[in-house]
């Protein structure tokens, strides 16, 4: 009975989001309020179980000696952030916020070091001629590399604004926008293609789990 | 002090996680987990800041009987009815997220993945509209786009596998037809001969380009994926990666500090 009753719940969502394809009307705008609301609940009760519980009340409750008593500083921080609610101690806050803009900025140095830049520049070093198999196997193989590491030059090449694109440069980031261009589509192409599988789901629920049509 | 200081917990916060990036020994070996800890409970904190912001902003509607009163109502209600049955379903079960827990049986499987899902699917409308409405093939750019667009669109799915060659046999079909009544206007008969020329081209060409779409279609769509347009999310991405280390350089050395306002 409750799987009836949730199923039919389920379907009312859908349906009042759907309803905006027509225009705005209550119907979406009530199932979008509930979808917000729920949502900063859900976030909530997941930011609590998943990293707050875990991480600082649990490592209070079982860990000992230091690296207990070191959980003081993300506790204090993480208080400081809420005096905000005290307007006379709210400048207390920006101490919890310039820690978490340094760490998101060391963060961002080892981060986009380690997991941007050298991966990448290292994944772009690769042979121009490649001797495997057949001739006709190796030239594909050799062509397909020659475009991956000509397109990560002449991209790069494209976002350089220090000096005008003229010349030589000029030719270069014509050449970048031309793989811009095509990895865009390609990057449309696939979104559309989530989103349809999305749309598919949801049809799917409607007419099967709901309507047992199919 | 309420300008130093945050400016020094960003300085040495920042270089800390540097120095334990270049030196992964003890005493800066464990630090980078540490920190990377803190910054999650932190950074948490600060969702209860929004939420306050939301609530209230709603809270105030509601009491003031504005427009669309009850559906800032209906949201207040939604948020605290969840968190209550989240938690409630935590402390009974262990985890919000069980097996056993009612908010995972059905508030997460009825209510938040259908309202999510929806939401993004209704996205799938207005990007085909979007799409309509910008994808204008007038200059060789914006054909690019189009042509790849529509390429990884009819090789990912078996449908369009089967209609690619038929949809690009029409494209060329109109794109000969268009050459040709150009052609015929054309006063210059140099020009003339050449667009007549290429709507003759385009027309031979549906034989065998149909062919190439009707069996070719689904690797074509992932050589551009794999091929081009990973070479260019690898320079776009070399671009991040070194615009975020120079922002970041610029956030630690205190160059930057519109976040102190």
């Amino acid at each position: 009975m409750a799987q009836v009753f949730w199923t039919w719940v389920a379907a009312f969502l859908t349906l009042a989001i759907f309803s905006f394809l027509y225009k705005d009307n209550p119907f979406y705008k009530f199932a979008e309020h509930i979808y917000v609301g729920s949502s900063a609940a859900f976030w909530f009760v997941y930011l609590w179980y998943f990293d707050i519980k875990p991480k600082l009340i649990d490592g209070w409750r079982y860990n000992t000696g230091f690296e207990k008593y070191i959980l003081i500083i993300p506790a204090v921080l993480s208080i400081f952030m809420l005096m905000r609610f005290i307007r006379p101690l709210a400048w207390l806050s920006r101490w919890a916020i310039a820690f978490t803009v340094g760490m998101a900025a060391g963060l961002g140095i080892t981060a986009a070091l380690q997991g941007y830049l050298v991966p990448q520049i290292q994944a772009t070093f690769l042979p121009l001629w490649v001797s495997k198999g057949s001739f006709w196997h190796s030239l594909g193989i050799s062509i397909n590399n020659f475009v991956l590491v000509l397109g990560t030059i002449v991209t790069i090449f494209y976002f350089y604004f220090s000096k005008e694109h003229k010349g030589t440069l000029g030719a270069l980031s014509r050449a970048g926008i031309v793989f811009i261009m095509v990895a865009f589509g390609a990057s449309f192409g696939y979104t559309v293609m989530a989103r349809i599988s999305l749309l598919i789901g949801r049809v799917y629920f409607l007419i099967h789990d709901w309507l047992h049509i199919v | 002090m309420k300008r130093e200081v945050p400016i020094a917990i960003t300085f040495i916060s920042g270089v800390l996680l540097v120095i334990a990036f270049f030196i992964p020994h003890e005493p800066f070996g464990s630090l980078e987990q540490r920190f990377n800890d803190w910054y999650i409970i932190v950074s948490g904190f600060a969702l209860i800041l929004g939420i306050d912001s939301l609530l209230l902003h709603h809270w105030n509607k509601v009491s003031r009987r504005s427009k669309d009163w009850f559906h800032s109502l209906s949201l207040i209600i939604a948020f605290f009815v969840t968190l209550i049955w989240g938690f409630y379903s935590g402390i009974k079960t262990g985890h919000f997220l069980s097996a056993q827990s009612t908010f995972r049986q059905y508030f997460y499987m009825y209510v938040f993945v259908p309202l999510q899902a929806t939401m993004f699917s209704l996205l799938a409308f207005f990007i085909a509209s979007a799409a309509y409405r910008a994808f204008r093939a007038d200059r060789f750019e914006a054909a690019l786009l189009l042509f790849s667009a529509g390429i990884v669109m009819l090789g990912r799915v078996p449908l369009g596998n089967a209609v690619a060659p038929y949809m690009v046999g029409l494209v060329f079909l109109i794109f000969a037809y268009l050459l040709y009544s150009d052609g015929r206007k054309e006063v210059d008969p140099t020009r003339r001969y050449l667009k007549i020329g290429g709507a003759v081209l385009s027309l031979i060409l549906i034989y065998p380009v149909g062919w190439f779409f009707l069996h070719y279609t689904a690797q074509t769509a992932g050589w551009i994926m794999n091929i081009p347009q990973l070479a260019a999310k690898r320079g776009i991405f070399v671009g991040i990666a070194l615009g975020g280390i120079a922002m970041s350089l610029r956030i630690i050395l205190g160059i930057e500090k519109t976040y102190l306002r």
